[in-house]
């Protein structure tokens, strides 16, 4: 005789048997039972020549509920916490209104995520209009979440590879609505056509990333109703970016070899370069979510500067590892020797010009090419000189590395008060994150440069390796905090912050 | 022989070539591919294909909203919102979309957890756990008599489970004092109703948001907090006005044709003022007064001394506003007014809730599409605890003090007439005042969360600690509440049991077991089987074998009363007929989908009349002071948040939905004064408790004022522990805090 916690639990454990549900559909039916409530709200036609699918918002409708996230997340089967779309707040004092905006991607005209993407892994497609992402084909080297002004591109953990908004293309080509636009019960969200002229003149509602960037197409009714001083709710929010430590050794390290190699270099210097370089190559594979995936990237040569990157850094490495066994006695043809270092710097000077631009190329305002082509090129001369004269205990090594880290130091300190000072307030939002949570990081990077580029060089000869480290350290640093500082245009948020977990 | 054609063959060669430079397909592509779903769903991902659907009501709030539940073999695998019932008409909020979210969540309650003498919390089994319960009550009721055991109830579980629990505490373990958490929340509504009506019985359906010419709202930010029920605002096709009245500039009052920010608790005064108004101007049916109500003549001369001037003066709100407010109440053809928690928890909240039902008698504004005195419930399942608890009034809206009453459910439960206790129960706050001096010293708390969401927290969890013995059933084993528990017993959650809930609009809808309860949680309802065996009372309730015996039980406690049950058949009538508003009388023929009360004028009172109820305002309890100079405003934060968070706060979806960390809201005039920037972190403080935050500068709230969420645990740190003296209601949204910079 069982129990009665045993019946229980027993009973506990009985699933309702499916019979006894009322079962209102006789017969399995396909067609929807909402359709006739979204109908309205998508085209009866599919977009003409010249235009395409576009999300057209009401704010003055949208009252935040935010049914359109979770019903995204249910309907396309997303990852527990992975997100689509998101709902921030635009809010003035006087008068006090505020709309609630929603967004998901924009599936622009002229896609950053695309043009960056090393891997042809976004197609926009050419009758749609719609952005897709090819989730195969992502390596997951998350530069299309830079390239993004909008930071839609979501990346997700455990797949290793950046996921985001099709406008449920599935569903619109069998005349069902997206999944946000059937959910909304204020009706809010729409799908449109847009002609594609038209879309680079609309503008979006203020305080969110212009437009004419990429050519954003989501159309927002009622913004007119917010005055000039409207500001996104989360506009005060200090949010450091993620600081990608692959890439902060990626560059240094690239850097720290160029840099050496621009000396007339011994050959424990080149070879002391080579291993730089490589630890850096290897650390940059570490950045990729599916590193597998990576001989791709010559694909995205034509637009992407991460392609360009990856190829220049790639010549770079073979020409080095020529150069070093060359050095270590390997016998070459004498005309190969004779070209191998200059064809080493000019790989290696072209793979810092891409990697210059990869960030220049990015729509954040501290990225932009004035501040990261002296910032990169600094650390080729300051890490360069301070690691020829910890090996080669060259005297003008010493003279360079003290100029330089004098001169990175004033660039520091010139940056940081023209951004408190600039107009784009992504830039002065990013002088405020150096300045109040990221002080102590920033006051570490300069004490470091400080002594060891400066001060130490100064005063002893003897302690080359000691300053190289202490630079060395300065810079990884420094190219930490370029990335945790470099505050990211994006749709507006909410008053405090949310949680912002990556999904698992 | 014929030839293999190439070309296919060199076209799929292609195909390969092309895939493998760039891959449209494969894994992870195929990961989130779509395909019809069938049973009306339309595309669903081909992964969570289901084989059967069932709906089930949502159970968070009191919208009452219809999910649909797409089955794998029985069980829920993904959930979206009912297309065809008539409330949600194929929406739901996000809370809804993200229902199963909770019942995954990986620390659910698993096992029953006792307290050791270390004072360390420890799986046990079942029999030990129950030998606990019965040993350690049985032990202080012996000691300190039957009533020193009480319970505390909830609007979060089916009917059928809360008449369960209240004639077990109270007929078989012999409790006498129980209450509920909807204390929280509809105290107020009920009794206002119970005195004006004559019957707990909110009149009104959603129906009428789409028929009224005004939409008069009060302390409610639906948008936010019934976001369903405002899509049926704004299907109305009749160029509504829609007032809001609230402090705030809410999201709901910045959608409003009328936003009127009186200052904090002066609504009644506003109210008895709109009346004066009315009166005044003429705009008053006195054919309906004549005919349907008493006390017009004493309110009349009552509201003589409201008028504009001093209403204005003491509301904040200009003669014009009020002008213009009376003119659209008493002008327009329907008018509807609809209420929530900013009336309900107030010091004065029934007079309040009884000025506004005034307001509609007087205009004739009731049992009319688009009019009606309309309170809108909070929980899922309030509307269910308030006649089927068994807490603070018998079974059915009946009374313990009637023994007419108490003979009626003896007689329909076959019961001895003396299990039924003669005396009312203490209210929430009474009885935890009683553990204090001794009275109360065993406490059994199931699906609420106290010792976040009770008033003057730091008072409450003293309390709860000076139990002889506290018992929390719950989902999760680290609720606030649950962690100052001597017992933990482990609950099945909506989705994992079958039962009822009754909406705002009295309509029953159904709930379905779609998912396995983890490890050993078991459903409330068979934990009061096992309850009942253990204490030796299981005779009491051989017939209680299922929800579905129970339905048929709580039938017959209902028929002939104003909210009865009888003539629904069963739970797949209420499934087909997308829920069923009460009355459904026995032999009813078959009620419309959606149904108003009092159409005929007539309530529910001895002589049918419905009465006027007033009384003069009084100031609150605690007003800002020199030390303490700002009103301290809270509510919900966002529509991702529900109460205390424990079953919303495990979603990691709705996580990004809504602010982490405690937000404060506060005027940009008062931060400049101050010297705190937005989004900067502060200190607030009360005369009870302090906590930080992080300043939310904003206009919506008005100078003098602020706004805390009450979703987070820190926030009634700072309540004051005021109660509305016929409903025992706490008036969370009233008391003085201090702001510091830090």
């Amino acid at each position: 005789m069982p129990t009665l916690v045993e019946e229980l639990l027993a009973e506990q454990r009985l699933l309702t048997p499916v019979a006894e549900f009322a079962r209102r559909h006789q017969e399995l039916t396909h067609r929807p039972d909402l359709a006739p409530h979204y109908e309205r709200l998508i085209p009866l036609s599919a977009p003409a020549r010249g235009e395409q699918y576009a999300f057209e918002v009401d704010l003055d409708l949208c009252t935040g509920c935010k049914a359109c996230v979770t019903a995204c997340h249910n309907l396309n089967g997303l990852s527990p916490g992975e997100t689509w779309r998101e709902v921030g707040v635009i809010l003035a004092d006087e008068p006090a209104v505020s709309r609630f905006v929603t967004s998901a991607c924009h599936h622009c005209a002229d896609p950053g995520c695309a043009n960056g993407c090393p891997v042809l892994a976004y197609d926009k497609d050419p009758h749609t209009g719609i952005v897709r992402h090819l989730d195969d084909q992502c390596i997951g080297c998350q530069y299309c979440i830079l390239k993004c002004p909008y930071d839609v591109p979501k990346y997700h953990e455990v797949l290793g590879i950046v996921r985001k908004c099709d406008l449920c293309h599935s569903r619109l080509s069998v005349g069902e609505a997206p999944a946000c636009v059937q959910a909304c019960p204020n009706e809010a969200i729409g799908i449109v056509n847009v002609t594609l002229g038209d879309v680079m003149r609309e503008s979006l509602p203020v305080s969110v990333p212009a437009r004419t960037l990429t050519g954003a197409t989501t159309r927002y009714l009622g913004a007119e109703a917010l005055p000039a001083s409207a500001r996104a709710a989360d506009a005060a929010t200090l949010r450091p970016e993620p600081a990608h430590w692959p890439l902060v050794l990626m560059l240094v390290l690239t850097q720290l070899a160029l840099g050496v190699l621009s000396w007339r270099p011994s050959a424990g210097a080149i070879g002391f370069a080579l291993g730089a370089l490589l630890a850096g190559l290897v650390a940059s594979v570490l950045h990729l979510g599916q590193p597998l995936r990576a001989w791709r990237v010559f694909l995205g040569l034509r637009r992407s500067w991460l392609s360009r990157e990856v190829i220049a850094f790639g010549a770079f490495a073979g020409a080095t590892s020529l150069w070093v066994t060359s050095a270590f006695g390997l016998s070459l043809p004498a005309f190969v020797v004779a070209v191998l270092p200059a064809v080493a710097l000019a790989s290696g000077a072209l793979g810092l010009a891409c990697s210059i631009m990869v960030y220049a190329d990015v729509p954040r305002p501290s990225w932009r090419f004035p501040r990261t082509a002296p910032r990169f090129l600094g650390t080729v001369l300051s890490l360069g000189s301070a690691a020829v004269w910890a090996i080669d205990g060259a005297p003008a090594a010493r003279v360079a590395l003290i100029a330089t880290s004098l001169a990175l130091l004033a660039a520091e300190g010139f940056w940081l008060r023209d951004a408190e000072r600039a107009a784009d307030p992504l830039l002065r939002k990013s002088a405020r994150l150096l300045v109040g949570p990221l002080r102590d990081p920033l006051g570490v990077r300069l004490l470091l440069a400080g002594v060891g580029g400066v001060l130490l060089p100064l005063l002893e000869d003897r302690v080359g390796w000691i300053a190289f480290a202490l630079v060395l350290g300065a810079e990884i640093l420094g190219r930490a905090l370029f990335f945790v500082s470099a505050v990211a245009p994006r749709m507006p948020g909410n008053a405090a912050p949310a949680r912002r977990r990556r999904h698992s | 022989m014929p030839m293999p054609n190439p070309s296919p063959l060199r076209q799929r060669v292609r195909q390969r070539a092309a895939q493998l430079v760039r891959a449209w397909d494969g894994p992870m592509t195929r990961d989130l591919v779509q395909r019809p779903g069938a049973f009306g769903l339309g595309r669903v991902p081909e992964r969570l294909t289901p084989d059967a659907t069932t709906q089930l009501t949502c159970g968070y709030c009191s919208t009452g909203c219809s999910l649909t539940a797409h089955l794998r073999e029985g069980s829920a695998v993904n959930l979206s919102a009912d297309p065809l019932y008539p409330v949600n008409l194929g929406m739901a909020c996000p809370k809804g979309w993200e229902a199963l979210a909770p019942l995954d969540a990986p620390d659910r309650a698993t096992r029953p957890l006792l307290r050791g003498p270390d004072g360390v919390l420890r799986p046990v089994d079942w029999d030990t756990a129950m030998g606990a319960f019965v040993g350690r009550f049985k032990a202080i009721q012996a000691a300190h008599g039957l009533a020193s055991v009480a319970f505390i109830s909830t609007g979060q579980i089916v009917t059928e489970e809360m008449a369960f629990l209240g004639a077990l505490a109270k007929f078989g373990m012999g409790m006498v004092h129980g209450d509920g958490n909807t204390r929280q929340c509809m105290a107020t509504a009920a009794s206002a109703y119970k005195h004006s009506f004559g019957f707990d019985a909110p009149p009104g359906c959603y129906a009428d948001f789409e028929e009224s010419d005004a939409i008069i709202l009060l302390g409610s930010n639906l948008c936010i907090a019934h976001p369903i029920m405002w899509q049926r605002v704004l299907r109305n096709r009749r160029s509504p006005e829609i007032v809001v009245i609230d402090p705030r500039r809410t999201e709901t009052a910045q959608c409003a044709t009328q936003h009127v920010a009186l200052a904090p608790k002066s609504d009644l005064t506003l109210l008895f003022g709109l009346a004066h108004l009315l009166v005044r101007a003429g705009w008053v049916k006195r054919d309906y007064i004549a005919a349907h109500t008493t006390g017009f003549a004493a309110f009349e001369e009552f509201v003589g001394a409201y008028a504009p001037e001093r209403v204005s003066r003491e509301t904040g709100v200009s003669v014009a506003e009020l002008e213009r407010l009376a003119h659209t109440i008493g002008t327009r053809e329907r008018v509807s007014f609809w209420w929530t928690m900013g009336i309900n928890q107030s010091h004065e909240g029934v007079r309040t809730a009884q000025a506004i039902i005034n307001l509609a008698l007087m205009t004739g504004n009731i049992g009319r599409p688009g009019t009606g005195a309309n309170s809108i419930t909070g929980q899922c399942n309030a509307m269910g605890s308030r006649l089927f608890s068994n807490t603070v009034s018998l079974f059915g809206g009946r009374s313990f003090t009637d023994p007419a009453d108490r003979a009626d459910v003896a007689r329909i439960l076959e019961i001895e007439e003396a299990r039924i206790p003669t005396e009312n129960s203490l209210a929430y706050d009474q009885i935890l005042a009683g553990i204090d001096d001794g009275t109360i010293r065993g406490l059994w708390i199931i699906a609420t969360n106290p010792a976040h969401s009770w008033i003057h927290q730091s008072e409450a969890r003293a309390r709860l600690r000076k139990l002889d013995f506290l018992v929390v059933q719950d989902l999760y084993a680290d609720t606030e509440t649950a962690r100052e528990a001597h017992l933990v017993l482990p609950a099945a959650g909506w989705g994992e049991k079958d039962g009822t809930f009754i909406n705002s609009e009295r309509r029953l809808g159904v709930v379905r077991k779609i998912r396995r309860a983890p490890g050993e949680a078991l459903a409330d309802f068979h934990i009061f089987q096992l309850v009942a065996h253990h204490w030796g009372c299981g005779d009491l309730f051989r017939a209680w074998r299922s929800p579905a015996d129970v339905f048929e039980i709580m039938k017959r406690l209902s028929a002939g009363r104003p909210c009865d049950l009888s003539g629904i058949h069963d739970y797949a009538q209420l499934d087909l007929a997308g829920g069923l508003q009460w009355p459904v009388p026995e032999g009813a023929s078959a009620p419309a989908a959606e149904r108003r009360l009092f159409a005929d004028g007539v309530f529910y009172t001895p002589d049918g009349r419905a009465r006027f109820v007033c009384e003069e305002s009084r100031p609150a309890p605690e007003m800002p002071d020199a030390d303490f100079p700002f009103w301290l405003l809270s509510g919900r934060g966002t529509s991702a948040q529900w109460h205390t968070q424990t079953r919303t706060g495990r979603s990691a979806v709705l996580r990004k939905l809504h602010p982490a960390t405690t937000y404060l809201e506060l005027n940009p005039t008062d931060a400049r004064r101050l010297g705190i920037a937005d989004a900067q972190e502060i200190r607030v403080i009360s005369r009870r408790g302090r906590l930080t935050a992080t300043a939310c500068v904003t206009a919506a709230v008005a100078p003098g004022q602020v706004f805390l969420p009450m979703h987070y645990a820190e926030t009634n740190r700072l309540t004051f522990p005021a109660f509305d003296p016929h409903s025992r209601q706490p008036s969370y949204k009233a008391g003085a805090v201090r702001i510091e910079a830090i």
